[in-house]
């Protein structure tokens, strides 16, 4: 027995789970039907950008009524995760679920997959064909994914920094890195029987003046750390930054920075996909701006000729939408997708330059660092600030990087802490920013820029 | 002048902090932020620590006063009467009555206590506080 397997067998002898059967998962996923694989989704629907709302309930009987409702509407499915299975905390996820279901009222903010299990989960998932995607923000999700995959779900969010930095305080940085390994030679694995599993990261980060260069580098290195294990199909992603020229540019660089260094490690028979998700940041208040506020977000996946876009709802300032809300807001997204067909795109080729240099600059110092793997080496980029995410709650975050909105609403690096720009990049960045003199204006325009959609 | 900072509870609310850190350095602070999620006693081990002249806790998902209640027991046991204690934020859950949030606060020990306040405001305040300690 491999490794590898022992390692499973161990994970999966937990007393939250009902006899995990590797055998006869392997043989559900042989001969699983092709309409639940995202990587089969994509490739047949080239032309077409595929949308996903978000969402998840506790008891089996919400979900499936979610489903139910999304099903004539969506192209994927969420499965959104409670938090408690993110902590590992399976035995609160199974009180609080008996909970939700004595009472009627939903006790929890997602899906206890690991309290339902994957035989029953599987039922679901199989009556709607139609592919699922994990959501959930988990730092430990070696079992998550077990049963996820276990389940007909094939589509894995999450990384090792995507879902650690913006999520934790102090979860060991090192340790999130070998359980994503050990996540991604699953899924490397079973992919190996049919479709492959797709992985994707989580762009948006703390969704809060994140500049493009930080997400785009990261998005690269849990792609790389993904596609070093074995994965084939991998989406990068990232969030409306609030500018739409910058989500131009930004969706450019990603889509080659990311096919050039996965060729620099010697990947080149993997599907790389870009995800969109609609605004991220505080909504307004107001329906009617926040369903303005979707419609640009839906065009502007359309100009990027994103592979998927994630939605957002008008109910967002309020709270967790209901199952029509988000049925609707993913209606009017396809609606507006539709009518922009063939919408031309447009070049920025001074902007482009200049963020395609910033990640390479930052690559270099990664690649350069003296560790001997490639996940040390990013490890210890983010320890030394080289990596460094605005708005992170992580201790090992540097929190030296100070960005703030120019006159056009791009974001623009004001401090660069220990992110290794050169002159050049670093002067560019200056030269579009304009606070006047007062001492404060800083933080006033941070706060103004943060709340910049309200 | 030294001033640790930092969010009490399980209060994750990492914007405001990060905006605390960044007005405090322009004023020219020396500032030892530990961020969210912090609990008053690793506070206390901070300030005796690094020899802080000001404490500044912030709070913004109402439950400080669970939280604030042993200061004055700390205060005592480790002898900080000269370091000055700032509490800020949303003092309570809800919209709060400032004329009775601020009392109570000072009871528990805190020097100065803003509730829901603008953070430009607070720390003017402070820094008028701050005029006669020498640096």
């Amino acid at each position: 027995m491999s490794l590898l397997q022992r390692d499973r067998e161990i994970i999966v002898a937990n007393q939250y789970v009902d006899n995990f059967d590797f055998a006869e998962v392997e043989e559900f996923i042989k001969n699983a039907n092709k309409e639940l694989f995202i990587s089969h989704k994509f490739k047949t629907h080239k032309d077409k950008t595929l949308v996903q709302p978000r969402g998840g309930f506790p008891t089996f009987d919400k979900m499936y009524s979610l489903y139910e409702q999304f099903a004539p509407v969506v192209d994927i499915l969420p499965m959104t995760i409670d938090s408690h299975t993110r902590l590992n905390d399976y035995g609160s996820a199974a009180k609080m679920l008996r909970l939700s279901e004595e009472t009627e009222t939903d006790l929890l903010n997602g899906y206890p997959l690991i309290n339902h299990g994957y035989r029953t989960t599987r039922k679901m998932v199989t009556h709607f064909n139609t592919p699922v995607s994990l959501r959930h923000g988990t730092p430990d999700a070696r079992l998550l994914v077990e049963m996820a995959i276990a389940s007909g779900v094939f589509e894995i969010e999450g990384g090792p920094i995507t879902y650690i930095l913006p999520y934790s305080k102090n979860f060991p940085q090192d340790k999130a890195f070998l359980y994503w390994k050990h996540v991604e030679r699953v899924c490397a694995q079973y992919s190996t029987l049919n479709e492959p599993i797709n992985r994707e990261s989580f762009g948006p980060l703390t969704a809060t003046l994140v500049p493009p260069c930080i997400t785009i580098v990261i998005q690269i290195c849990e792609m790389l750390l993904s596609l070093e294990e074995g994965v084939k199909s991998f989406s990068v992603s990232f969030a409306q930054t609030g500018s739409l020229n910058q989500d131009l540019v930004t969706s450019k660089v990603l889509r080659k920075a990311a096919n050039k260094y996965a060729e620099k490690i010697g990947v080149t028979d993997a599907t790389i996909n870009l995800v969109y998700h609609q605004w991220m940041g505080a909504f307004p208040r107001d329906k009617f701006k926040s369903d303005s506020l979707i419609d640009i977000g839906a065009m502007i996946a359309g100009m990027v000729k994103a592979d998927k876009i994630i939605t957002k709802t008008r109910a967002e300032a309020f709270g967790i939408p209901t199952k029509e809300d988000n049925a609707q807001a993913v209606s009017n997204v396809q609606y507006t997708l539709n009518a922009l067909r063939g919408i031309p795109t447009f070049v920025d080729e001074e902007e482009e330059e200049n963020l395609s240099r910033e990640v390479d600059e930052i690559f270099e110092a990664i690649f350069n660092d003296s560790a001997d793997t490639l996940w040390r080496k990013v490890f210890n980029s983010i320890k030394n600030g080289i990596i460094d995410v605005p708005f992170s709650p992580h201790i090992i975050n540097n929190n030296e990087l100070i960005t703030v909105r120019d006159k056009n609403s791009n974001i623009r690096i004001y401090k660069k802490g220990k992110l290794p720009l050169s002159d050049k990049s670093f002067k560019y960045e200056q030269s579009k920013i304009d606070l006047g003199e007062n001492p404060n204006s800083v933080v006033n325009q941070i706060i103004h820029d943060i709340g910049v959609m309200l | 002048m030294k001033v640790v900072t930092g969010v009490v509870g399980n209060d994750i609310h990492v914007v405001a902090n990060r905006l605390i850190d960044i007005s405090l350095q322009s004023r020219g602070y020396e500032v030892f932020n530990l961020g969210v999620n912090t609990y008053l006693e690793e506070f206390i081990d901070a300030v005796i620590e690094t020899d802080a002249k000001v404490l500044l806790i912030s709070s913004l998902n109402g439950e400080a006063e669970g939280w604030c209640r042993d200061l004055m027991i700390l205060k005592d046991k480790y002898n900080l009467k000269d370091v000055v204690f700032v509490i800020g934020g949303n003092l309570s859950v809800g919209e709060g009555d400032e004329s009775l949030i601020v009392p109570k606060f000072k009871e528990y020990g805190f020097d100065l206590v803003f509730h829901q306040i603008d953070l430009m405001e607070g720390l003017n305040i402070l820094d008028n506080h701050m005029q006669g300690y020498l640096i």
